[in-house]
């Protein structure tokens, strides 16, 4: 028995399901490269959608697609509405059978938690998966147009894309040749746990004018409490799905030993941040603005239109001044 | 006195066939993709005819391409880690030797891991290499675990546990300088899964499978003897030097085999012989057979409630079998004290 | 001349008449010495040897001598376990050596003290294992092979002790059973090495005649390694005496059980008295 002992696809010739069409020819959708690098051969018509991790079911609701989601992941929360989509499992290991009941035209996967054996069982079935792999938050925003590209969204997709990477061309702008904030984003207080150099958090960071004090390359580095101390940061930055608020943290920090000597603890420079700038997903530059306007706080105050406090810092007015008539979001 | 016959061997092993048969049937059953029995004869039916133009498409997904793959995997390791569990508690002469304690486990996983670090993006490399850890701690142990030029059990005991403790730490050590992105599956197949299809062709598995057992099977009656004590059967004109060898290799090939497509599915080598001899008796020349359909039994019996306890989640199915596992050995443990 | 190095002159005589029967020679030993060393670059640290006797059908042969007298190492160069640097020691006219392992467990059979058990194990079942040599690699035994077990357990006056568990014997009941293994391998010679041990006065009687009927009713010859001096007389018909490694006499327990001989191998005060039916009894010499 051919088909049971080996472990590829059976060929296909009865084309009862939409999944087939894709499935091993070439549709008129094409044939693109994944961000693996992977071959897959897209149906020309995407109309049903599996997501395997929750930054890409947060994609394609920020797209508008919500109504071609077929199904995501028991974890997959934001926004809210997408708890009441069927659900195929965990991440890690979502359960195959689950996905191939919900018949979708293309299943989206994410190399920031999905694993390569599932994106392989699912190919070997016939599946059409796209694996995303996003390194950069501009790296991201380029994966988001692709993908809604291939879901025949194109135009939703720019409309998406643009205003966020203006947004943050807009932050450059006014974040212009202020220094970086020296942070130290903790992942983990006990044992104590921080970013490297080479993830999409500290790539957020820069964006939001900020750097990681911490020089590893691992991407969850442990550090000694010694080494923040002899690093000094300027900030101390939580995400949101560990801490209710920044006045909580600092109050808890500042009863610590060892903690309360830092700087940035005496100093009140603790900032809380939503946990969103962790995943690759368009929600991520509301995270990114929020943690610039916490640690820039100068660049954001209504006086710096005048220009008088920033020559403090070297920055121009005029600059600020364009930038904040460009701004949208930062009306308040 | 009854002295075994081989029709009671072979009685016994169509009874578990049949508990087997009706597992499996069971196991096709149940699954997130809804499909009847009807419908699921039928598939099968078409499928064995040849017929595949006549079965649609998605029933011959879930049927041919999903479950039972994943039967056939399941019953490949389990009846290799029994059979080789009970090898391993003749060869050692140690009622708590499992497949894994002289290390072969651990050396797969490193092999796992190191092509992870350095080929992560090639399906089905994490296999062969953890094949070759296997390979190569087989056979590091095998002179290790030599005094003179015979393979000693407790030399060998002791060789082992020093590998694997090594083996582990060198695991340890990789696993918190890496990156977790490298790593993610290795937690699943640490605790045994058996949801990554083999790399290589299942039918060449079995062939695996059955050449090793068999070959451990041979020496089933030089084993009984041996069970008395090693010079007695060599008294009896056992060439026990031989018979080691055979069932180290033998064992060691069936571990690493089963540890390399499915990780480390824990107390299925060690308590499906334990079971097997207190329901047919410790002849080796029934023991293995019985302890290789046993397994078979226990590891689909485990997946299948590993992937529908709490659907759509699938647990590893090593976690199922710790779950209920536990239990069992002390169940065992109390009735051996008695 | 000593008196040591006369007697390490001496050797068998034959019993009177003995030239005129035609006695099957059951085993031969021939000149076989063996040294031991710890490893291949020491110089051995143990000799035995050259030693050589013979014994025939129906014979109990006791190997006689103190400790570390290279007893245990005769009977390995016997049973095959160890080959001779010299000399050769034949069973049936064969050289043990030469035989592959099978043959020899039918030929020999070794009956070792009692070992632990790794799982439990039926008195009948652990009988039937001494099958093993006569048939193929993997086996299942025939009617034939229940039959030789009842033989052997009523041989050893076991019968009872069938479908017990070997774990539940009483020291006694187990060493039967395991001379029941060994009598089941249908030997020609039966070696056993010291088998009176653990026993307390009774039970090394009963197992001597046990073995001395053995010897008697069947075609086995018996082959005891033993430090007794009185067990070895009254049962032996013929006795090997060794003293650190050098066979000083082979013969009759009579022939044998000289005063000064066995004083100066056992170091220790003693009074050989002859006894009606020409077997000796060694006595402690109570003066001094």
């Amino acid at each position: 028995m051919q088909l049971a002992l080996s472990a590829g696809a059976p060929a296909s010739s009865a084309p009862l399901q939409p999944v087939r069409e894709g499935g091993r020819q070439a549709g008129s959708g094409g044939v693109v490269t994944d961000e693996v690098g992977r071959q897959v051969a897209i149906p020309r018509e995407v109309n049903r959608i599996v997501t395997l991790a929750p930054d890409l079911t947060e994609t394609i609701y920020a797209l508008g697609l919500e109504d071609k989601l077929a199904g995501d992941t028991n974890y997959c929360e934001t926004p809210p509405a997408a708890k009441r989509k069927p659900h195929i499992g965990a991440p890690l290991n979502p359960s195959l059978e689950a996905i191939v009941a919900l018949h979708p035209d293309l299943v989206l996967a994410s190399t920031s938690i999905n694993r390569r054996e599932t994106v392989d069982a699912l190919a070997r079935l016939g599946i059409a998966v796209y694996a995303s792999n996003p390194h950069t938050v501009s790296g991201m925003l380029e994966s988001v147009r692709r993908m809604s590209e291939l879901m025949g969204a194109s135009a939703k997709g720019e409309a998406l894309v643009v205003p966020l990477q203006a947004r943050l061309d807009v932050l450059r702008m006014r974040l212009g040749e202020l220094p970086l904030v020296h942070v130290l984003f903790v992942v983990w207080q006990e044992p104590l746990i921080s970013i490297g150099q080479r993830t999409f958090i500290a790539d957020a960071l820069r964006w939001a004018g900020a750097e990681s004090v911490v020089l590893s390359d691992q991407n969850w580095p442990r550090i000694s409490f010694e080494e923040v101390v002899r690093l000094q940061p300027d900030y101390i930055v939580f995400t949101s799905n560990h801490t209710a608020d920044a006045a909580t943290q600092l109050a808890d920090l500042r009863a610590r030993a060892g903690w309360k000597g830092l700087r940035a603890v005496e100093l009140g420079q603790v900032a809380v941040v939503s946990d969103e700038v962790a995943r690759p997903s368009p929600g991520m530059i509301d995270a990114i603005e929020q943690l610039a306007r916490e640690v820039h706080r100068e660049a954001f105050s209504l006086r710096s239109a005048n220009g008088g406090f920033d020559s403090e810092r070297g920055g121009r007015s005029p600059r600020l001044v364009a930038a904040k008539e460009g701004c949208v979001s930062c009306a308040h | 006195m009854r002295p075994l016959t081989p029709a009671r061997v072979l009685g016994v092993c169509a009874q578990l066939f049949g508990v087997l048969f009706v597992l499996v049937v069971i196991s096709l059953r149940m699954g997130a993709y809804p499909i009847g029995v009807r419908d699921i004869v039928v598939t099968l039916f078409n499928g064995a005819l040849g017929r595949a133009e006549q079965i649609p498409m998605e029933f011959s997904l879930v049927v041919f391409g999903l479950r039972l793959p994943r039967i056939a995997l399941g019953i490949l390791v389990g009846a290799a880690l029994s059979t080789a569990g009970a090898g391993f508690q003749a060869l050692l002469r140690n009622p708590l030797a499992d497949p894994y304690v002289l290390g072969v486990s651990s050396g797969a996983a490193l092999g796992a891991i190191v092509s992870l670090i350095v080929l992560p993006f090639t399906p089905g490399a994490v296999q062969v290499a953890a094949f070759a850890g296997a390979a190569a701690t087989i056979g590091a142990v095998y002179f290790l675990g030599r005094r003179g030029r015979q393979l000693d059990s407790a030399t060998l005991l002791l060789a082992g546990i020093v590998t694997a403790s090594f083996l582990s730490a060198v695991i340890m050590f990789l696993m918190t300088i890496l990156s977790s992105r490298d790593l993610r599956g290795m937690a699943f197949w640490l605790m045994g899964d058996l949801s990554s299809a083999p790399a290589v062709d299942l039918r060449l598995l079995y062939l695996v499978l059955i050449v090793a057992a068999g070959s451990i099977y041979t020496t089933s009656s030089d084993l009984n003897l041996i069970l008395t004590g090693e010079q007695e059967a060599r008294h009896l004109g056992v060439n026990v030097n031989r018979v080691k060898f055979v069932v180290y290799v033998g064992a060691s090939l069936l571990t690493g085999l089963a540890v390399s497509v499915s990780g480390a599915i824990g107390y299925v080598g060690l308590l499906v012989p334990h079971v097997m001899r207190m329901l047919f008796g410790t002849d080796y020349r029934l023991l293995i057979p019985a302890s290789a359909i046993g397994g078979a039994i226990i590891v689909v019996a485990a997946d299948l409630l590993a992937r529908t306890i709490v659907a759509p989640t699938e647990l590893p199915v090593g976690a199922m079998t710790a779950i209920a596992g536990a239990p069992v050995f002390i169940y065992l443990m109390r009735r051996r004290v008695r | 001349m000593s008196a040591a190095e006369q007697n390490r002159a001496a050797v068998a005589t034959p019993q009177p008449g003995a030239a005129t029967r035609t006695i099957r020679v059951r085993l031969k030993v021939e000149q076989v010495s063996f040294a031991y060393s710890p490893t291949d670059r020491f110089a051995p640290t143990f000799t035995l040897g050259p030693a050589s006797f013979e014994a025939h059908p129906h014979e109990l042969v006791a190997i006689l001598g103190p400790n570390a007298s290279g007893k245990s190492t005769l009977l390995r160069l016997l049973a095959g376990l160890a080959k001779p640097l010299a000399g050769r020691v034949e069973v049936d006219g064969e050289e043990v050596g030469s035989l592959d392992l099978r043959t020899r467990a039918k030929r020999i059979a070794l009956v070792q003290q009692e070992s632990e058990l790794l799982f439990p194990l039926r008195v009948w079942e652990y009988v039937l294992q001494g099958r093993y040599p006569h048939g193929r690699r993997l086996r299942f035994e025939s009617d034939n092979d229940c039959l030789m077990v009842g033989n052997s357990l009523g041989q050893v006056g076991a019968e009872a002790l069938r479908d017990r568990w070997m774990h539940e014997l009483s020291g006694g009941e187990k060493q039967r059973v395991i001379l029941a293994r060994a009598l089941t391998q249908q030997p020609s010679l039966l070696l056993l090495d010291e088998p009176t041990q653990h026993l307390d006065i009774g039970g090394k009687v009963e197992l001597l005649q046990r073995l001395r009927r053995l010897a008697d009713e069947t075609r086995h010859t018996v082959l005891v390694v033993t430090h007794e001096l009185d067990l070895a007389a009254e049962f032996s018909d013929r006795i090997v005496l060794l003293h650190k490694g050098k066979c000083l006499r082979v013969g009759t327990p009579a022939q044998v059980y000289e005063r000064e001989l066995l004083e100066e191998v056992f170091a220790a005060p003693l009074e050989v008295e002859m006894r009606p039916g020409g077997r000796p009894r060694v006595v402690l010499r109570g003066d001094r």
